[in-house]
């Protein structure tokens, strides 16, 4: 069984596998952002990516700089099998429990 | 979007944000945050695009400190409890157990917190720094701590034992105002053996493994 993701984790780890090649720091935290549809510190992402990183999940490296970066270099990330194999439980293991439930939910019957 | 060299946030907050930061990632998340400056913030707020990116610079130092502050704000406000709901008799010039103890694991605590702010960011600043925020941190969570207790336990009896044990001002804000020199200079201390200790291990080497 591969780590079990939290729904921050899973989102800034899906982040990297759709932005492929250009997974960095900066664009992750966009895309987290456009698929969360909330504002996002910098800060949380990049603590979950240090996490990630930490768990061996996913790997990274430095890049090069742009001016509008003032040079400084961007750290790319990769996801590892064992973050894909993660990513896959998380979505098996929410698609199991809601197996045999229509989605939208109806509102629940009452005791009454 | 702006890609103009001049549109910068404010130095002293950069500065900040790099002295608390691991050497690996110094270049890479400054970057990251004054690529989003430039390019999203700054067209979007504005004027109000430095309060942003001070936002942003603040949550970092306090991911940094925040373990160091709330074990000192636990320290004091386990203390002010003890004090008052378990009150020993204080007598000048004898320092009793309680206070040697809680003294030495505050102490402990500034300077294990700057050592270990130096150590992980390779900057005596940034041990120095760390110390700061940690002992006013601590002090705030300590008066906070200490008005949520009284809002528990605020009967006479625990009145004449607070009274007994310095008083409210002194638990309120007397002790976390009179720490802070404290905390910075053990902390000053922690953060040199912390420094040190990153020049002997050679921390400083950016993580550039390849992917």
């Amino acid at each position: 069984m591969a780590d079990v993701l939290g729904a921050f984790e899973q989102a800034v780890l899906l982040a990297i596998v759709r932005l492929g090649d250009d997974a960095y720091g900066r664009a992750i935290l966009k895309e987290a952002q456009a698929r969360l549809d909330r504002d996002i510190a910098a800060g949380a992402v990049h603590a979950t990516l240090d996490r990630l990183e930490h768990k061996r999940l996913i790997v990274s490296r430095l890049g090069s700089g742009t001016p509008v970066r003032a040079g400084r270099a961007r750290r790319y990330y990769r996801p590892l099998p064992a973050g894909i194999r993660a990513l896959n439980d998380a979505r098996a293991a929410v698609d199991h429990i809601w197996r045999g439930l229509k989605w939208p939910l109806v509102k629940a019957r009452s005791f009454a | 979007m702006t890609d103009d060299p001049s549109t910068l946030p404010p130095r002293w907050a950069e500065s900040l944000l790099r002295m608390m930061l691991r050497p690996a990632d110094r270049e890479s998340i400054s970057g990251d945050l004054l690529e989003e400056y430039r390019q999203s913030i700054v067209p979007a707020l504005g004027a109000r695009a430095d309060r942003w990116y001070v936002r942003q610079v603040g949550w970092y130092v306090l991911r940094a400190t925040w373990p160091w502050a709330a074990l000192a704000g636990g320290i004091l406000v386990g203390r002010y409890l003890l004090d008052t709901l378990a009150p020993v008799q204080y007598t000048r010039g004898i320092r009793h157990p309680r206070s040697t103890i809680m003294s030495w694991a505050l102490i402990a605590t500034y300077a294990l917190g700057g050592c270990w702010q130096a150590w992980r960011t390779a900057r005596l600043s940034g041990g120095i720094v760390g110390a700061f925020v940690t002992t006013a941190l601590g002090g705030a969570l300590s008066s906070l701590g200490t008005v949520l207790c009284l809002a528990v336990w605020h009967d006479p009896q625990m009145w004449r034992a607070i009274q007994g044990s310095g008083g409210i001002e002194e638990a309120l804000y007397g002790v976390p105002l009179m720490l802070v020199p404290v905390g910075v200079l053990v902390g000053t201390v922690g953060a040199t053996f912390g420094r040190t200790a990153a020049a002997i291990y050679d921390v400083s080497k950016p993580n550039t493994k390849s992917a």
